[in-house]
C-alpha cells in the first residue's frame, strides 16, 4: 500500500484506514476538492478543519462513497470507493438532521439499522443508552428537542458498529455538557480501533483530536497534531495557526495575493 | 437485492402513515364524500322546470300552439311553465325576459306559420336562449322538443290525419337502458382517485427524502436504488390497496341515510352493480397506482418544495383527466391529442375498468389483456425512470 501523504505521519508503517490519492471533485468550473492526498491511520481521531466552502463536506462525501471523484482515488480499509459492501462498515453523519420526523426514535433507528444489516435489539438499545434516548424510544422525532434529534442522528450513524466514521459537524446545536459526552464516546470508539474523521469549523473541538487536517480552497494546507501546527505557525492558539497557514493575517485578510477562493460545501 | 431492505423501506412508509392520522383518514373520507356527493347528484337529479316565454306572430293558428303548451304546462309532473304569452311584436320583451332570468327560453311562432303548413312545408320556430351554459340549455331544449312532439298533433289541419310517428324502444347490450350516470362513471373514479392520491403522496414523501437529508443517509448504507424504488412501490402499494378497497366498497355498495332534520334522505356510495370481477378491477387500479408511485419519485427530482410538487397536478393530472376518455371518447380526439392519449396510463386504466366493471370482461378478453400489459409496461418504464433519478451522487 502506498503512502502519499503530503506531510509525514508518525504512525506511517501501519496500513491506512482512510486513503485519498490526488482526489478531485469538480462541479462545472468549480474545483470543490482540488487534489487531496491523505492517509489516516486506524484507531485515531482526525479533525478536518477549514472555513465554510473549503471543500470539507465534498471530501467527506467522496470518502464515504456518496459522491464520485472526478479525479484521483479514495480507499477505505484498502477498498476503492465507491464500493457498496464497504458502506456497511462506514458510519456517516450528515450535516442535516436526516431523520423521519413522523417516526419514533426507535423506528428511525430500527430503519437505518436494518438497512445496515444490524436489526438486533441489543445493538439498538445499546446505542440508545449511549445517546441517552432509551426512555424516548416511542417518541416521534418531531417532538424531540434539537439536541435530542442530533443525538438520535448520531445513534443512527453508530448503530452498526462501523470501523470508519465520518462526522460532518456533529456537535452543531449540541450543548457543552452533551458535547463532552459525545467526545468521551468518540474516544472510547477510537480506543477500540475505530477511525474517526470529524469535520468542523469550531476550533475548540480541534484540540480533542489526535491529529488535524487544515483545508482551504479544496486543498490540504497543513496537517499534524495541534502542538505541531502551533509550533510551525509560531503561535499559541490554533485559530492563529490556521490563519497563518492559510496565508492570512490576524484579521483574516490575505497576506499574499492568491487566486480568488472557490469551491463549496455542496 | 435484499428482501430485508425492501421490506424495511416499505415498513418505514407504513409506520409514517400510521402516525399521520389525517392522511389515513382522508383515504376513507375522500371516497366517502365523493361517492356520496356523486350518487346524490347523479341519481336524484331534479328535472329543472323550464320557464318559457312564447311570442305568437301567427295570430289564431298560433294560439292553438300557445294553448297546447299552456295545457301541457298545467299537467302534473310538467317540465315547463309558461312565463308569458306575448302577441305580435313581443320578441324584444321575450328577449328581455330571457336576459333578466324571468324566462329560461323564448319561442317565437312565425307569422307565416299557416302559409307554410298549407303549402306542405315545415314551419320554423325560433328558440331564443341565453347561450352561456350549453349543457343546461341542451337539457332545456330536450324538454322543449318532447313537448313540441305532443303539440305537433295540434297543428294538423282539421279533417286531416295526424302524422304517424313510430315509437322508439331502446335496448342495450350492457347495463340497462336507464343506467344512471353513476354506473358509467364508477369505474373511472376507481382509477382516477387512486392515481391522483398516490401520485401526490409519493411525490411529496420522496421530495422530503431528498431535501431532508434522509435520502443521503439512505444512500450511505448498502441499499441499492432498485431496492429503494421497490420498497417505495411496496409501501405505497399498501396505501393504494387500502384506498382502492375503500373506493371499491363505496362504489359497489350503498347505504341509505334517512332524513335528518332539514336534510332530505340520501345515500352514501353508488351501489353500482359491477358486471365483472371486482378483483380484476382492483388489479387494474393497483397496476395504475404502481406507475403513479414511480412517477411521483421521478417528478420529485424536479421539485424543490412541496408546493412545487402540487404544481405538477395541472401538468400530470389534468391532461389525463381530459384526454383519457373520461369526458370524451378517445376516438373523437384530434390526431395529435389522440397520440398523447395513447401514452397516458389512465387511458388504459379507464378502458380496462370499463371493460371489467361495465361489460363484465375477464382475463380472456383481448382488451383487458392489452390494458393490463400496457399498464404493466408503463409502470415498469417509470420504475426504471425513478431509479435513474436516485443517484449516490446527490450534490
Amino acid at each position: 500500500m502506498m503512502t502519499t501523504t503530503a506531510t509525514t505521519t508518525p504512525t506511517a508503517p501501519e496500513p491506512a484506514a482512510v486513503e485519498a490519492v490526488g482526489l478531485r471533485k469538480q462541479f462545472g468550473r468549480i474545483h470543490a476538492v482540488d487534489g487531496v492526498d491523505l492517509a489516516l491511520a486506524p484507531g485515531r481521531i482526525y479533525g478536518l478543519l477549514g472555513p465554510n466552502g473549503s471543500g470539507k463536506t465534498t471530501l467527506i462525501r467522496m470518502l464515504a462513497g456518496l459522491a464520485r471523484a472526478t479525479g484521483g482515488e479514495a480507499r477505505i480499509l484498502g477498498t476503492k470507493m465507491p464500493s457498496r459492501p464497504m458502506l456497511a462498515r462506514i458510519g456517516y453523519m450528515p450535516q442535516a438532521e436526516a431523520l423521519y420526523p413522523e417516526l419514533s426514535v426507535g423506528e428511525n433507528l430500527g430503519f437505518f439499522a436494518s438497512l445496515l444489516g444490524r436489526r438486533d435489539r441489543a445493538a439498538i438499545d445499546g446505542v440508545l443508552d449511549l445517546v441517552e434516548l432509551r426512555d424516548r424510544k416511542g417518541t416521534p422525532a418531531l417532538e424531540l428537542s434539537g439536541g435530542m434529534r442530533r443525538r438520535l442522528s448520531l445513534a443512527c450513524t453508530l448503530v452498526h458498529d462501523p470501523e470508519v466514521i465520518f462526522l460532518d459537524e456533529p456537535t452543531v446545536g449540541v450543548d457543552p455538557a452533551l458535547r463532552v459526552q459525545f467526545w468521551a464516546h468518540f474516544r472510547r470508539l477510537s480506543a477500540a480501533g475505530t477511525t474517526i474523521l470529524v469535520a468542523s469549523h469550531v476550533m475548540d473541538e480541534a484540540d480533542r483530536c489526535d491529529e488535524l487536517v487544515f483545508m482551504r480552497d479544496g486543498r490540504v494546507i497543513g496537517r499534524g497534531t495541534g502542538a505541531e501546527l502551533r509550533e510551525r505557525a509560531g503561535t499559541t492558539d490554533l485559530e492563529a495557526a490556521f490563519l497563518a497557514l492559510s496565508g492570512l493575517d490576524a484579521e483574516g485578510n490575505p497576506v499574499a495575493v492568491r487566486e480568488p477562493a472557490h469551491g463549496g460545501d455542496a | 437485492m435484499s428482501p430485508g431492505r425492501i421490506l424495511a423501506i416499505a415498513r418505514r412508509i407504513a409506520q409514517g402513515f400510521r402516525r399521520d392520522e389525517r392522511t389515513l383518514g382522508l383515504m376513507f373520507v375522500v371516497p366517502l364524500v365523493v361517492t356520496a356527493l356523486l350518487g346524490w347528484v347523479l341519481n336524484e337529479q331534479v328535472d329543472a322546470i323550464v320557464d318559457v316565454a312564447i311570442v305568437n306572430e301567427a295570430g289564431e293558428v298560433g294560439d292553438r300552439i300557445v294553448t297546447a303548451m299552456e295545457d301541457a304546462a298545467t299537467e302534473t309532473d310538467s317540465d315547463i311553465t309558461v312565463a308569458a304569452a306575448l302577441g305580435p311584436g313581443g320578441t324584444p320583451e321575450a328577449e328581455a325576459m330571457v336576459r333578466d332570468g324571468r324566462a329560461d327560453l323564448a319561442i317565437v311562432i312565425p307569422a307565416d306559420l299557416l302559409e307554410r303548413v298549407l303549402a306542405g312545408e315545415r314551419p320554423t320556430l325560433t328558440v331564443i336562449t341565453e347561450g352561456t351554459d350549453p349543457a343546461a340549455e341542451m337539457g332545456r331544449f330536450g324538454t322543449l322538443q318532447s313537448i313540441m312532439a305532443n303539440v305537433a298533433a295540434e297543428l294538423v289541419p282539421p279533417g286531416a290525419n295526424p302524422p304517424v310517428l313510430p315509437e322508439v324502444e331502446r335496448r342495450t347490450i350492457y347495463l340497462s337502458p336507464d343506467a344512471s350516470q353513476a354506473d358509467v362513471l364508477a369505474p373511472i373514479f376507481l382509477g382516477f382517485f387512486g392515481y391522483f392520491f398516490v401520485f401526490l403522496l409519493t411525490g411529496v414523501s420522496f421530495l422530503r427524502e431528498r431535501i431532508g437529508g434522509t435520502l443521503e443517509r439512505l444512500l450511505a448504507t448498502p441499499v441499492t436504488r432498485f431496492e429503494i424504488v421497490t420498497g417505495y412501490s411496496l409501501g405505497f402499494g399498501i396505501f393504494a390497496t387500502i384506498q382502492v378497497i375503500a373506493l371499491t366498497l363505496f362504489i359497489l355498495n350503498s347505504v341509505d341515510v334517512p332524513a335528518i332534520g332539514p336534510l332530505p334522505p340520501f345515500s352514501i356510495g353508488l351501489g353500482v352493480d359491477a358486471a365483472g370481477s371486482p378483483l380484476l378491477a382492483f388489479a387494474i387500479a393497483l397496476l395504475l397506482s404502481l406507475g403513479a408511485v414511480n412517477l411521483g419519485i421521478f417528478l420529485s427530482t424536479f421539485a424543490r418544495t412541496e408546493l412545487q410538487v402540487i404544481q405538477f397536478i395541472p401538468l400530470v393530472i389534468v391532461p389525463q383527466a381530459l384526454l383519457s376518455g373520461i369526458l370524451w371518447p378517445t376516438e373523437r380526439l384530434p390526431d395529435v391529442l389522440r397520440a398523447i392519449s395513447d401514452v397516458l396510463p389512465l387511458t388504459y386504466a379507464v378502458d380496462g375498468l370499463r371493460e371489467v366493471m361495465l361489460k363484465g370482461s375477464d382475463l380472456t378478453s383481448v382488451a383487458v389483456q392489452t390494458d393490463l400489459a400496457v399498464l404493466g409496461g408503463i409502470a415498469l418504464f417509470f420504475v426504471v425512470l425513478a431509479s435513474l433519478t436516485i443517484k449516490r451522487e446527490v450534490a
